[in-house]
């Protein structure tokens, strides 16, 4: 199998498909290859509330016919324990020979990457943050408007947290808040004027969800089924872009396709898979290699590919979980609402540190999620929850990348090893963190529950970056300005490993619009 | 590996040409009937033709398992006896090895023609280098055979005799002698000589049909002492009766020494409770008692039998599919459960189990309407004061079971070691 192609683009999640578009408007052929696992539930069709009160058979979506909820019991993330979402997940580790002690390592081979089971959390780095990368922020600003544009943000709003995210200027308005976050909302502009909060911001979460019609998807209509899979499609994927992709003439995808080397050749480079299931011996060539396979993926072909056995570093970002209960809310019927962040708030946790979370109904995720943590027995946790559930939230919290740092190294088997390293300063910020949280929602009426904040534990951390930074003077393990590494001109990195920093704002917007922008200068180079 | 089995369709050959298939030999089916199973080959054979069975050339093993039967036992004996040898020399042809499916009353003097019919076979087995496996009270499975009419009499009489001084056998359940026979077979060295399968310890008689109408047919039986004598002479007067000489063979049934064959063929069998319920075992029906009673105790009510279902292949596809054997009480009482439902109430493998097995049930509880109404209140009134008076009655129970936790915690601990000894 011999083909000639300008650009082979490795990976189809939200980076691979920023890069594509540009490359395929410009008239260059553009392949793309990727693991190819595809969903195979149907998703719901009903609103959360009316499926759980009404489908007997509602097991098969919240268990899997393959118990595959009851499989992943030890998991961190309640995402990996849904049925439908399993085929992400899948495989992702052995395929890639990537091996952890104390590190969780996620990954996806499914088309569409990580961004079929992601937050949508969406925002832009400040301009002071821009600084930090070696181009011009004018070339980012570019692309953001670009990859937002394309991609569909709600949340614009001018609120506290405008700056912070910078979408306002492509965002649609905010998709509905639930009455908890409603008030939540009007208490924290009342008890602003008053100078109730230190250090804590809150405003609109803008998120990768549509809440008007876009690109053939539809708006978000609250229903609630975000962690169960939306059938309208409101929640960006990047697979529903690979459909509008395949739609170019000069644009071909390869699916089954995962990566096991990438060789220099005579006028570009070859890549080299083991296809499908029957594990085919298969190779590609392509002028010039984008790699987008996710970082930890991306990292080991990298590696493999110069033959570097020594460790390098890796950024992720520190989480915890919290449960604030709204006393005036006992008793509260539930409504279907939005599942995904509805609040975003940042905690000013020292003079340059800050972190940033979202809050959401604590009812679209399965009760047991929280009865493993509460004090009691089984029988009455499950009592309590059912009564004060429809009266809480639940928040995530993230923290800068600095603190999440862990080794990354690939062994003489070629096996990529990752070790989480527990940085000093990262219990006292998280503890930080949560006496502004706890502050912070006192004032609005909420208590956080007692052992209700759990502080992800080192090794869990998410969001995978820097392990091949971009440098304006690139040293060994470094990359340009546009990814590329010194060492195989033509063979660019273009997802989250070449990021230099990771900030505790979402940054998949940011891999995307890098994406974008390194795509649009390889398209100049091309055209000069 | 080819195996010719004769009486391929009967009570014991249908099971084992299954079994034997399923683990890959390949069967040639010596019989009248041409078997349902199309994975094996058939050849015509019957045992009162006096004509010598064709064997494939390339056979490794023949089976046989196939008996003359008719009212006249002296024609059965002769036609057994001719069938054999007939047998013998054809597997003697092929150089296949012969083994012989006799039986736990043979012997020269055994009260019976059919004793006495099985040891002649077996002594022109032995002399021609084949192997004899003598099994013992043969049960489980479909209602077949001699297993069969004591599944009917059992079935259809009110009141049953329990003889006494008892009569004793050794059960072997219908799989367990199958895969003893295909341990025979797949033996390296191929020994010749008598095995004799059968439960170690006997059990009476009386205990065997017992266990068929409570473990299998699901019914109450009275039982009716008898002395055996009466039987003796019952018998004495109806003479040489076919009916009557099976009781015969009853009460002079010898105990055989299975240990040690058991041992060599590495097989553990099944005990008698669990190998006669209708599936061959009560695996699953433990594991339904237990997924009931962990179900009742997270969803503080009855569960539904999809629940139940779900929960007991859960345990089969991810733990091996055994029960961890709840005490009587908890299964009674689910409430009791909490009294174990800490993390650090006890710290064996054992409660490391049970809080997977309680963290499922609660998954598995919560996935289904009654789930629904159960965690999330779907369907049932709220309010504040609801509520409130809901999350006042939770503590106050919390803290009712931390006081009967302290009371019952350490005679659960030691129930729940005794099992654990029990169990090993």
């Amino acid at each position: 199998m011999t083909h000639e192609f300008d650009v082979i683009i490795v990976g189809s999640g939200p980076a691979g498909v920023s890069a594509a578009f540009p490359l395929l408007n410009a008239g260059l052929r553009v392949l793309m290859v990727d693991g190819g696992k595809k969903a195979q539930d149907a998703l719901p069709t009903e609103s959360f509330l009316s499926w759980r009160a009404n489908d007997a058979f509602q097991a098969k979506r919240m268990v899997g016919q393959k118990f595959h909820a009851l499989k992943m019991h030890e998991a961190v993330s309640p995402k990996l324990r849904v049925p439908s979402l399993s085929y992400v997940f899948d495989q992702f580790n052995k395929e890639n020979q990537i091996e952890s002690e104390n590190f969780i390592s996620i990954g996806s081979l499914a088309t569409g990457g990580l961004s079929n089971a992601w937050g949508c959390g969406a925002a832009c780095l400040s301009s002071t943050e821009l600084m930090s990368m070696p181009f011009p922020s004018s070339e980012m600003i570019d692309s953001y408007a670009a990859v937002a544009k394309r991609v569909g943000i709600s949340g614009g709003i001018n609120d506290d947290l405008s700056d912070y995210f910078g979408l306002d200027e492509w965002s649609q308005p905010p998709v509905k808040l639930d009455k908890i976050h409603t008030h939540l909302l009007e208490c924290y502009g009342r008890k602003k004027i008053q100078n109730a909060f230190r250090n804590f911001k809150m405003g609109r979460s803008r998120l990768a969800i549509i809440s008007k019609d876009h690109n053939g998807r539809e708006a978000c209509n609250s229903d609630g089924n975000c962690f169960w899979g939306c059938a309208k499609r409101s929640m960006y994927s990047a697979v529903d872009e690979v459909n509008i992709l395949k739609k170019f003439p000069n644009f071909q995808i390869e699916n089954g396709f995962i990566v096991e080397k990438i060789v220099k050749e005579e006028g570009g480079w070859r890549v080299e898979a083991k296809k499908n299931e029957d594990k085919v011996n298969c190779s590609l060539h392509g002028k010039k290699i984008l790699i987008a396979a996710g970082t930890i993926a991306s990292t080991r072909l990298v590696l493999k590919t110069l033959g570097y056995h020594d460790s390098i570093s890796m950024l992720s970002c520190p989480t915890a979980g919290f449960m604030v209960w709204f006393p005036k809310f006992l008793g509260r019927t539930l409504e279907s609402s939005l599942c995904l962040g509805q609040l975003a708030f940042t905690v000013q946790v020292s003079k340059n540190i800050s972190a940033y979370g979202a809050t959401l109904p604590a009812s679209c995720v399965p009760v047991s999620e929280f009865i493993k943590h509460l004090p009691f027995t089984q029988s009455n946790s499950i009592s309590i929850m059912r009564y004060i559930l429809s009266s809480c939230i639940v928040g995530t919290t993230f923290f800068p990348g600095i603190y999440g740092r862990s080794r990354v190294l690939l062994d003489k088997t070629n096996t990529l090893n990752i070790s989480a390293i527990e940085h000093p300063d990262r219990r006292a910020l998280i503890n930080k963190a949560k006496s502004v949280l706890s502050y912070s929602y006192r004032q609005m009426g909420g208590l956080l529950l007692p052992r209700g904040f759990k502080e992800g534990v080192a090794g869990s951390d998410i969001h995978y970056s820097g392990t091949l930074p971009m440098s304006e003077n690139p040293k060994v393990g470094e990359t340009t300005h546009l990814g590329e590494i010194p060492a195989m001109k033509g063979v660019h990195v273009i997802d989250g490993s070449c990021l230099p920093f990771l900030p505790e704002k979402p940054h998949t917007l940011t891999i995307m619009a890098n994406a974008d922008r390194i795509a649009k200068k390889i398209v100049s180079q091309s055209c000069a | 590996m080819k195996i010719a089995v004769t009486g391929a369709t009967g009570y014991i050959g249908d099971r084992f040409v299954k079994q034997a298939h399923a683990f890959g030999y390949e069967i040639v089916a010596l019989c009248r009937k041409r078997p349902v199973l199309p994975c094996c080959h058939w050849i015509p054979y019957d045992l009162s033709s006096s004509q010598q069975p064709i064997i494939p050339a390339d056979t490794d093993f023949v089976l046989h398992l196939a008996i003359y039967n008719s009212s006249n036992e002296q024609h059965n004996s002769s036609n057994d006896i001719l069938a054999a040898k007939l047998l013998i020399t054809s597997a003697k042809s092929v150089e296949a090895k012969l083994i012989f499916l006799s039986s736990q009353t043979a012997r020269p003097d055994a009260p019976t023609a059919y004793g006495r019919t099985k040891w002649r076979i077996e002594q022109l087995v032995l002399e021609n280098g084949g192997c004899v496996v003598r099994p013992g009270q043969v049960y489980g499975g479909k209602s077949r055979g001699l297993f069969g009419e004591l599944l009917n009499i059992v079935c259809n009489l009110p009141f049953l005799p329990a003889f006494f001084p008892a009569p004793m056998v050794q059960p072997i359940h219908v799989d367990d002698l199958s895969l003893a026979l295909l341990r025979i077979v797949e033996r390296l060295k191929f020994d010749s000589g008598v095995v004799c399968l059968g439960s170690i310890e006997p059990v009476t008689f009386t205990e065997f049909l017992r266990t068929i109408s409570s473990a299998r047919l699901r019914v109450s039986r009275y039982f009716v002492p008898v002395p055996s004598f009466l039987v003796a002479v019952g018998m004495r007067l109806a003479g040489k009766d076919s009916s009557f000489e099976r009781l015969r063979s009853l009460f002079d049934l010898p105990r055989m020494a299975t240990e040690s064959d058991l041992q060599k063929l590495g097989l553990l069998l099944r005990p008698l409770n669990s190998g006669m319920h209708f599936t061959g075992d009560d695996k699953k029906r433990r594991l339904l008692i237990e997924g009931r009673a962990l179900l009742f105790y997270v969803l503080k009510g009855k569960p539904g039998s999809s629940s139940m279902r779900s929960y007991v292949r859960s345990i089969e596809c991810l733990r091996g599919g055994d029960a961890i054997e709840l005490p009587k009480s908890f299964v009674r009482w689910p409430f009791l459960i909490s009294v174990i439902d800490r993390r650090y109430a006890l710290t064996t493998s054992w409660h490391k189990e049970f809080l997977w097995r309680l963290n499922a049930a609660t998954i598995i509880a919560e996935a289904g309407t009654f789930g629904a109404r159960r965690f999330l209140g779907l369907g049932e009134p709220s309010s504040f004061a609801v509520s409130l008076l809901g999350i006042i009655r939770a503590i106050l129970s919390e803290a009712g079971l931390w006081i009967l936790s302290l009371v019952l915690l350490p005679p659960i601990r030691v129930v729940l070691k005794r099992k654990q000894v029990e169990k090993r």
